[in-house]
């Protein structure tokens, strides 16, 4: 099962290496090729997720190598489903580096398969940290798009419709991510009721995760009220990416709390 | 006063209130919240004086935090009032005003038609208006920025609420005893396990609630995450202990007591002689030579325990160790070492289900009104001969797919229609 892993985290670095060296020669070929081996570590990383779940009969989400495994998985699956609706391929560029990137933080983690403990033994558990994958994986995404927008500017390598169809996919993929962000921090309310007797207790975990949605809200305010587009808000969402990455592992790295289960 | 009035509204004013709550709660979790003022001084040194001026050793129970919270309230409630009054005097009229709207895009003929039954493919209802047609799809979804606005209103209230009205008690009950509450309500706790069948950790209780009116539960399995409620209490599984369990018999008449011993006890007749109990060890290690080294710390049931105790005798203390299954007699008592006893601790909640409930549906509210607002956007494009225009409260979806789409068959103007 290791060995799975390190594969697909090698095929990843490969499609990113082959990604990056197509765009500095823009051959289509290497540009081809990079994408295949991405298709082939994302198949070999949904087999590794599976293979891991039945192993442990469970879903597996249950600690910080599980979880940013499903969150690096959730990036690759984004890019899947997005880059055949878009007419020129902007994107792959940034978000394949970001997948190595959460794979690469997935590889520091304690690997062992460990019984779920009580506490996470919950109809809860897959809807709150299901959600939680998609809500990341979205707004790293959406930060993907935005770099690669003010890329565009400054190179200014990319038509007004092809700037605005970023900026309008950006937003999209804020929108996808704090409807799946309030659902991780309502399910979450639910089962803290249930667990711990008590809907929130300012944990650390709970508070950053309003914390980043409280950001993604003044986004969408700025964006659909404000009239906020273009170069700004791209640089906010890029800016946003930290704060979502605290929030999945610098919290459980730094702060003590209800969430830390390894 | 109208100046305030309508600041306090604002967008400008609401995002001015998210601001500050996320700063707060930064605050909130870096500096420890909680915690004795004499740690802050240790720990903050110079700066612990401005931690606790400005109540930031607990932000979440400041003034300051629950008037942003407050001000949000008022902020929403204002907002939403004005938001739904201007979305349904703007929904009347919106089809005649996307109606009277320039082609925003010019369309070859055969785009036109194309457009038509693209828009007639997505089940779009269709409108003639002074000789134009406008098509129309999810009205209701211009509903959903006010729906948030209300479930986040009512979510912060019944939140509060929920948070804040229950009393809550912790209580720790040996298996067999019961816990009796101010108002007269019983709880028994008839059994308690660490370990599940297969020996996987699984807290378990079961308990039996009695009502002062005499109304009376069945017995019910407490565990995580499945917590019971009856007659106004919520019960929850929310901590456990191991107590040691010590039989005391006077060896003249017979007579025995048990002793349940959770904290340092002295077992005596006399108050001279006797054993003191310090405490229980959940495991050991005795190397060849008789040598015990103790394990503090291990998970679930404890697998190997052992006593740690003083021998008091004659004004003479002697550290000593003790296995469950072992006695020791001093001077006319036997003291009987038995297996520990597994305790549970309770979290005993009186709380409103009303309340519980009225919060859970305001979050359902949130969750559909965020699905009304980004994946049921309203639908509004106006068609004529020469090309098409998309109008409403949130254009944007269908301007960017419909100019993906149809950007083939755009014309620049002034050139022919054919």
């Amino acid at each position: 099962m290791r060995t799975l892993f390190f594969i697909t985290l090698l095929l990843y670095a490969i499609a990113v290496a082959l990604e990056f060296a197509g765009t500095a020669f823009k051959k289509d070929k290497l540009l081809r090729g990079a994408w295949y081996v991405f298709l082939a570590a994302f198949a070999l990383h949904t087999a590794f997720i599976v293979a891991r779940g039945i192993v442990a009969r469970r879903l597996p989400l249950s600690n910080q190598f599980e979880f940013a495994c499903a969150f690096a998985w959730g990036v690759a699956l984004m890019l899947i489903v997005m880059r055949p609706r878009l007419k020129s391929d902007w994107l792959s560029v940034i978000a394949m580096p970001a997948t190595l990137l959460v794979m690469v933080y997935t590889s520091l983690q304690p690997m062992e398969i460990r019984d779920l403990m009580p506490a996470l033994r919950s109809a809860w558990f897959g809807v709150h940290i299901g959600s939680a994958v998609l809500s990341y994986s979205a707004f790293v995404i959406a930060g993907s798009i935005s770099l690669r927008y003010l890329l565009a500017v400054k190179k200014q390598s990319a038509d007004e419709r092809t700037l605005a169809q970023m900026d309008y996919l950006s937003y999209r993929m804020v929108a996808f991510g704090f409807l799946f962000l309030t659902v991780v921090i309502l399910s979450g309310a639910i089962w803290a009721e249930q667990a711990w007797s008590a809907f929130w207790t300012w944990d650390p975990k709970e508070v950053w995760a309003l914390i980043t949605w409280i950001i993604y809200a003044v986004y969408l305010h700025l964006r659909l009220r404000g009239g906020r587009r273009g170069a700004f808000t791209a640089w906010y969402l890029v800016i946003a990416v930290p704060v979502v990455f605290f929030t999945f592992a610098g919290v459980n790295t730094f702060m003590h709390g209800l969430h830390t289960y390894g | 006063m109208k100046k305030v009035f309508r600041y306090l509204r604002s967008m400008r004013f609401g995002i001015l209130l998210l601001c500050l709550i996320g700063v707060c709660s930064v605050a909130g979790t870096v500096i420890p919240q909680g915690r004795e003022i004499g740690w802050y001084a240790q720990a903050y040194r110079s700066f612990h004086g401005v931690i606790l001026a400005l109540r930031l050793n607990r932000v979440f129970e400041s003034w300051y935090f629950i008037a942003l919270l407050v001000l949000l309230c008022l902020n929403l409630s204002l907002c939403s009032l004005l938001r739904i009054h201007r979305v349904v005097r703007g929904a009347k009229t919106e089809a005649a005003r996307a109606a009277a709207l320039p082609d925003a895009v010019l369309l070859r003929p055969e785009g036109v038609e194309k457009l038509r039954a693209r828009l007639e493919d997505m089940r779009c209802r269709r409108e003639e208006i002074d000789g134009v047609s406008v098509y129309r799809k999810h009205g209701f979804g211009r509903y959903g920025s006010f729906v948030i606005h209300l479930s986040i209103l009512l979510t912060v209230v019944f939140g509060a609420l929920a948070l804040y009205t229950p009393t809550v008690t912790d209580r720790a009950c040996m298996p067999g005893e019961f816990i009796l509450l101010p108002d007269g309500t019983e709880i028994h706790v008839l059994d308690f396990r660490i370990n599940d069948e297969t020996g996987r950790l699984d807290y378990q209780s079961h308990v039996q609630v009695t009502l002062p009116d005499g109304r009376r539960s069945g017995i019910e399995e407490l565990r995580v995450n499945h917590p019971f409620s009856f007659g106004g209490y919520k019960l929850f599984q929310q901590s456990f202990g191991t107590a040691g369990s010590v039989t005391v018999t006077a060896l003249d008449t017979g007579g025995t007591d048990d002793f349940l011993l959770t904290e340092p006890a002295f077992l005596s007749a006399d108050g001279r002689t006797g054993i003191y109990f310090q405490t229980l060890y959940p495991d050991f290690i005795r190397d060849p030579s008789g040598n015990v080294t103790l394990i503090t710390v291990t998970e679930g049931s404890y697998p190997n325990p052992i006593y740690q105790i003083e021998v008091i005798a004659d004004g003479t203390f002697t550290p000593s160790l003790a296995e469950p299954g072992k006695s020791l007699e001093l001077t006319g008592l036997r003291f009987d070492f038995n297996a520990p006893v597994e305790y549970p601790g309770l979290r005993i909640k009186h709380v409103s289900q009303l309340v519980n409930g009225l919060l859970v549906a305001a979050f359902a509210l949130m969750i559909a009104g965020l699905y009304l607002a980004f994946f049921l956007e309203p639908v509004l494009v106006k068609v004529d001969a020469a090309g098409y225009a998309v109008g409403g409260a949130k254009p944007e979806r269908m301007r960017v797919e419909l100019g993906e789409d149809f950007r083939e068959y755009e014309r620049k103007e002034g050139t022919q229609a054919t």
